[in-house]
């Protein structure tokens, strides 16, 4: 890496890092805020002041006195932020394959799935809605929300697969050809590990966008909430700082993932750093 | 065996590709046929009624409503574009070029997309205690000194509006500046440098040209996003904005599916023209 | 994974148990009180689950424990907003078996065709419901009519077509009537220092910018309309059914009044509106009771006041969709006699809120209770909420005073208007000024 930038420490320097370090800050305030607002003592309510610390709050969502049972709706939240991310993975990797190849059409795919990342969430929701109604079919949670919810992940997982197959160099796979590789054995040991970072990168992206997405689920969830349209709902009643409780225990679970995601990531790097 | 495999590969494309069809037909292109067919629905005031009527396309097109509506969203829009645009490239000039370590441009790019992962309902609740008239921000003013009267215009406002986008979008603008510039080779800059180019001169004509794919990619991002949003002016307008989604949730709420349907195709083909212009600027999938 | 329960009742806790036991007692009384029809054994209806979706004022946890410890079968609940509840009923009948809309619902989600209707006749305590759901469509000789969508006028129905017919003229309902209150303005009488008693000075310059009000297109019309009357500025023939001049009179001058800043905010959720009092943002402005009351446990005055004018009242009620049928369809009317039958009006009415058949509620409530619920009286012992919480200590008394004092004073029922596509294309052009 060029020493260019570091040794130039210019008032420009310290006017980039002052912004970062403010962005930061106003990235965290309201994560903060929350966070110490689902510590409020028992009587306390969704704004300041703090009357007392407790973690009444937290044995609210476990064990809910009145309203707003959050643990199922996360739990379907979850399972289908799952299903999901691998749907998008599948679906993205194997498009990517095609995109690379090129065929006839591959414009018109293209714009679909940048029409599909553009097209109003509301549109969508009440589209698939309607469609399932004039089907005289029962939308559910698994079924109108999760082709929604594809309709969000998949472009971001097609447009990752596009940007990491440029930049796979086409003669790394003919090499494996010609030492006389399978088109099995190509995928499996030359295509798929290279890509790994970009798939594990598109699973991110489709767990979170699934698990936080509201709009398009509005009017296809079914019987059943989801927790994003859980805590919508609740905001329209008569909430308590549950709503921040479930909200830090949902960070902490996405730290985890994330962090389990990198570890991940991070063995298999090592691994194959180690096998070469 | 061979056989086989020959005939897997000649297919293998639209193999390939069928999941991503079905999954587009099913999802975005059958939800637009059913909105369309929509769109030309009557609504006799409680019920959207199967018939053929141009009303609601003619309601859309002369109502004073629909142009207020999109002068409030695109000065919106235009303003999250702005403050995003020149906030993601800061943050993304300072990761690549002004962090060195490789691992601390990771902590610290990682550190940008935590908050991501909160939900994003929650974060918008989250700035109410922060901007209220006895909010976090108006304590701190007046006990400074700074004011004697709390700031009204903090929460309710347009300004809590915008302020949460900008909060909840500005990562969608760093993430594609950041994958470009990163792509930027450092011995172009060096070289403008030893032909005696200002630091200015270097940004105007090396750094910003070869950053446009990735300022493409986030604005279409940030664009999309803001124009489609109706959850943030709910929870943080007051009800005091009127954008265009709002309007379209607020005519579903009122059960008239045929004009929400018209407005909403509005909105997309809008969208569809913004987004195009941009592509047709920059050849955003060669940069890809 | 679609066995999944929002509020489903599988522990019982001592407290229910007991609550259950005296409501079980009442609930075979009252099925052995029903004739005419064949009632289900209980063993036959164990395995009976009645999905039911409405308001989280009234669908909650503790009351669904309640109804299947005294029914034997379960009864789930799930909460959610109206508008929610309106979109399911119109668009997704089949995602539940009891829907629980409001009467200013019943124009759009009855004539969609997905539900049945109610028969009186299986009705056991058809008698003690309130005469506002019946012919005269008044609780009592002396009660106020009220203008706009009165419940008894959207009620009745034939066994076809989705039209409504003439109050009392048929023996089936669009729905079974379970539970009504009134609503007004809500003050910080410590803030506004001086005595309130109408809904003009939701308007009035003092209160410039420390106002807020309901953003529901509907009923914030209606509410600036209990307002505008109230300053003679505008004159109505039915504030519940504006005319399209009306509405024209009516926005002028909202909108005159946003120009200068009076409006802090329209609200739409319940936390907004009592955030906004509790946080001082606004010290005048719509509010239901249940914000008034969660405001007030937070230590900050709040009075749901009484104003000249009268209440602007709403009412909901259950309607059962098509594809509910045979020992399904019969728990479901177990259920809905059970509802009328009393114990859900003493939990509810600990809420604020009235059940339908008063005489019931009185009978399953202890005296000093009905007296400062219904009778409007002082408080002579502590007054608690269903869930044991301490709302009023012994002195205090009922905002609104007695039950014939609000229900007997609506000015107006919640309505949709024949205008409403007018209405709330104003009410748009109003919020983008």
């Amino acid at each position: 890496m060029s020493g260019l930038v570091k040794v130039k420490r210019s008032n420009w320097f310290y006017f980039r890092s002052t912004i970062f370090y403010l962005f930061l800050l106003f990235l965290y305030g309201p994560i903060a805020v929350m966070t110490v607002l689902s510590f409020q003592g028992e009587t306390g309510g969704l704004t300041f002041p703090m009357r007392g610390a407790s973690l009444h709050w937290f044995a609210d969502v476990f064990n809910p006195s009145y309203i707003g049972d959050f643990r199922w709706p996360w739990g379907r939240s979850v399972i289908l932020a799952l299903i999901i991310m691998v749907l998008t993975m599948v679906i993205s990797f194997l498009a990517g394959l095609a995109f690379r190849k090129g065929f006839r059409g591959n414009v018109v795919f293209f714009y679909l799935v940048v029409a599909s990342l553009i097209a109003p969430s509301i549109l969508i929701s009440l589209g698939i809605g309607r469609m399932f109604t004039s089907l005289d079919m029962q939308s559910a949670w698994w079924s109108g929300a999760l082709g929604a919810h594809l309709t969000w992940t998949l472009p971001f997982g097609v447009l990752i697969m596009l940007a990491i197959f440029s930049r796979f160099d086409p003669r790394t796979e003919e090499a494996a050809r010609d030492l006389g590789a399978t088109t099995w054995q190509t995928l499996k040991s030359v295509i798929i590990p290279i890509t790994l970072p970009g798939l594990v990168g598109v699973a991110l992206f489709g767990f979170t966008l699934s698990y936080d997405e509201f709009a398009r689920t509005s009017q296809v969830s079914g019987e059943h909430n989801t927790l994003p349209l859980e805590l919508v709902s609740v905001t329209g009643t008569a909430s308590t700082p549950s709503l921040y409780a479930i909200g830090t225990m949902t960070t902490i679970f996405s730290l985890l993932v994330i962090g389990l995601s990198f570890v991940t990531l991070y063995v298999i790097q090592r691994r194959r750093a180690g096998g070469a | 065996m061979t056989q086989l495999t020959d005939r897997l590969q000649r297919y293998s494309t639209a193999l390939q590709m069928t999941p991503l069809g079905i999954a587009l037909l099913l999802f975005l292109i059958g939800p637009i046929i059913v909105i369309l067919i929509t769109s030309f629905y009557k609504f006799n005031g409680f019920l959207t009624i199967p018939d053929v009527t141009v009303k609601n396309y003619v309601k859309l097109f002369t109502s004073g409503l629909t142009l207020d509506n999109y002068l409030e969203t695109i000065r919106i829009a235009a303003i999250v574009w702005i403050v995003t645009a020149v906030l993601g490239f800061i943050i993304a000039y300072y990761l690549v070029f002004d962090v060195i370590s490789l691992r601390a441009k990771m902590l610290l790019f990682l550190l940008c997309v935590v908050p991501f992962w909160t939900s994003g309902v929650i974060r918008m609740i989250a700035w109410i205690p922060f901007l209220g008239k006895e909010g976090v921000i108006n304590r701190v003013f007046m006990s400074i000194g700074i004011k004697d009267e709390p700031l009204e215009f903090l929460l309710f406002s347009e300004f809590a509006v915008i302020l949460s986008y900008v909060h909840v979008f500005t990562l969608f603008m760093v993430a594609p500046l950041f994958n470009t510039m990163a792509r930027i080779d450092p011995s172009l800059i060096e070289a403008a440098r030893d032909n005696g180019a200002k630091g200015w001169q270097i940004l105007l004509h090396v750094i910003i040209p070869l950053c446009k794919p990735g300022i493409a990619i986030g604005t279409i991002f940030v664009l999309s996003l803001t124009l489609s949003d109706f959850t943030a002016v709910r929870l943080l307008s007051g009800a005091n904005v009127g954008t265009v989604a709002l309007s379209i949730s607020n005519q579903i709420g009122s059960y008239n599916f045929a004009y929400s349907s018209a407005n909403s195709l509005f909105l997309l083909i809008v969208l569809l023209l913004i987004v195009g212009g941009i592509m047709r600027l920059v050849d955003v999938r060669k940069q890809l | 994974m679609t066995e999944s329960k929002d509020i489903k009742s599988k522990t019982v806790t001592r407290r229910s148990m007991l609550k259950g036991t005296a409501a079980a007692a009442a609930g075979i009384g009252a099925a052995s009180a029903i004739g005419g029809f064949p009632t289900v054994w209980a063993q036959d209806l164990k395995d009976i689950t009645i999905r039911q979706l409405g308001l989280a004022v009234s669908n909650m946890d503790p009351f669904a424990k309640m109804a299947t410890d005294a029914l034997g079968f379960t009864i789930e609940q799930t909460a959610t907003d109206l508008g929610t509840v309106g979109n399911r009923g119109i668009t997704q009948p089949k995602s539940f078996d009891l829907l629980e809309p409001a009467y200013m619902q019943f124009k759009f989600v009855w004539p969609t065709g997905n539900f049945q209707p109610v028969d009186i006749n299986r009705l056991t305590h058809w008698d003690k419901v309130s005469g506002i759901y019946k012919e005269s469509g008044k609780g009592w000789d002396d009660a106020w009519l009220g203008d706009g969508q009165r419940p008894h006028s959207v009620m009745y129905v034939d066994g076809s077509g989705s039209d409504f017919k003439t109050p009392g003229s048929t023996e089936l309902v669009a729905a079974m009537p379970i539970l009504h209150n009134a609503d007004t303005i809500g003050i910080r009488p410590d803030e506004i220092g001086r005595p309130i008693n109408s809904w003009g000075e939701l308007l009035n310059d003092e209160f410039n910018g420390k106002t807020a009000l309901v953003g529901f297109p509907a009923i914030g019309g209606m509410d600036a309309a209990m307002a505008l009357e109230a300053l003679g500025k505008v004159s109505y023939q039915d504030k519940g059914n504006m005319t399209q001049a009306e509405i024209d009179e009516t926005f002028k001058h909202l909108i005159e009044y946003k120009k200068k800043g009076h409006f802090r905010a329209l609200w739409t959720t319940f936390n907004e509106s009592v955030n906004l009092m509790l946080s001082g943002e606004v010290v005048i402005q719509s509010m239901w009771s249940p914000a008034v009351t969660a405001v007030r446990a937070k230590g900050i005055p709040c009075v749901y006041q009484d104003c000249k004018e009268g209440y602007r009242s709403w009412s909901l009620a259950l309607m059962i969709p098509n594809h509910v049928e045979g020992k399904k369809l019969d728990a479901t009317y177990d259920y809905l006699n059970w509802y009328l039958s009393g114990p859900a009006g003493a939990f509810f009415a600990r809420q604020g809120y009235y059940v339908v058949t008063p005489d019931n509620t009185q009978k399953e409530l202890p005296a000093a209770e009905w007296d400062f619920w219904y009778g409007g009286k002082e408080a002579t012992v502590e007054i608690r909420d269903p869930f044991g919480n301490l709302m009023e200590k012994p002195g205090a008394v009922r905002d609104g005073g007695s039950y014939k004092n609000r229900m007997g004073r609506v000015a107006v029922w919640n309505s949709v208007m024949a205008e409403n596509e007018y209405l709330t294309e104003k009410w748009n052009e109003f919020v983008a000024s």
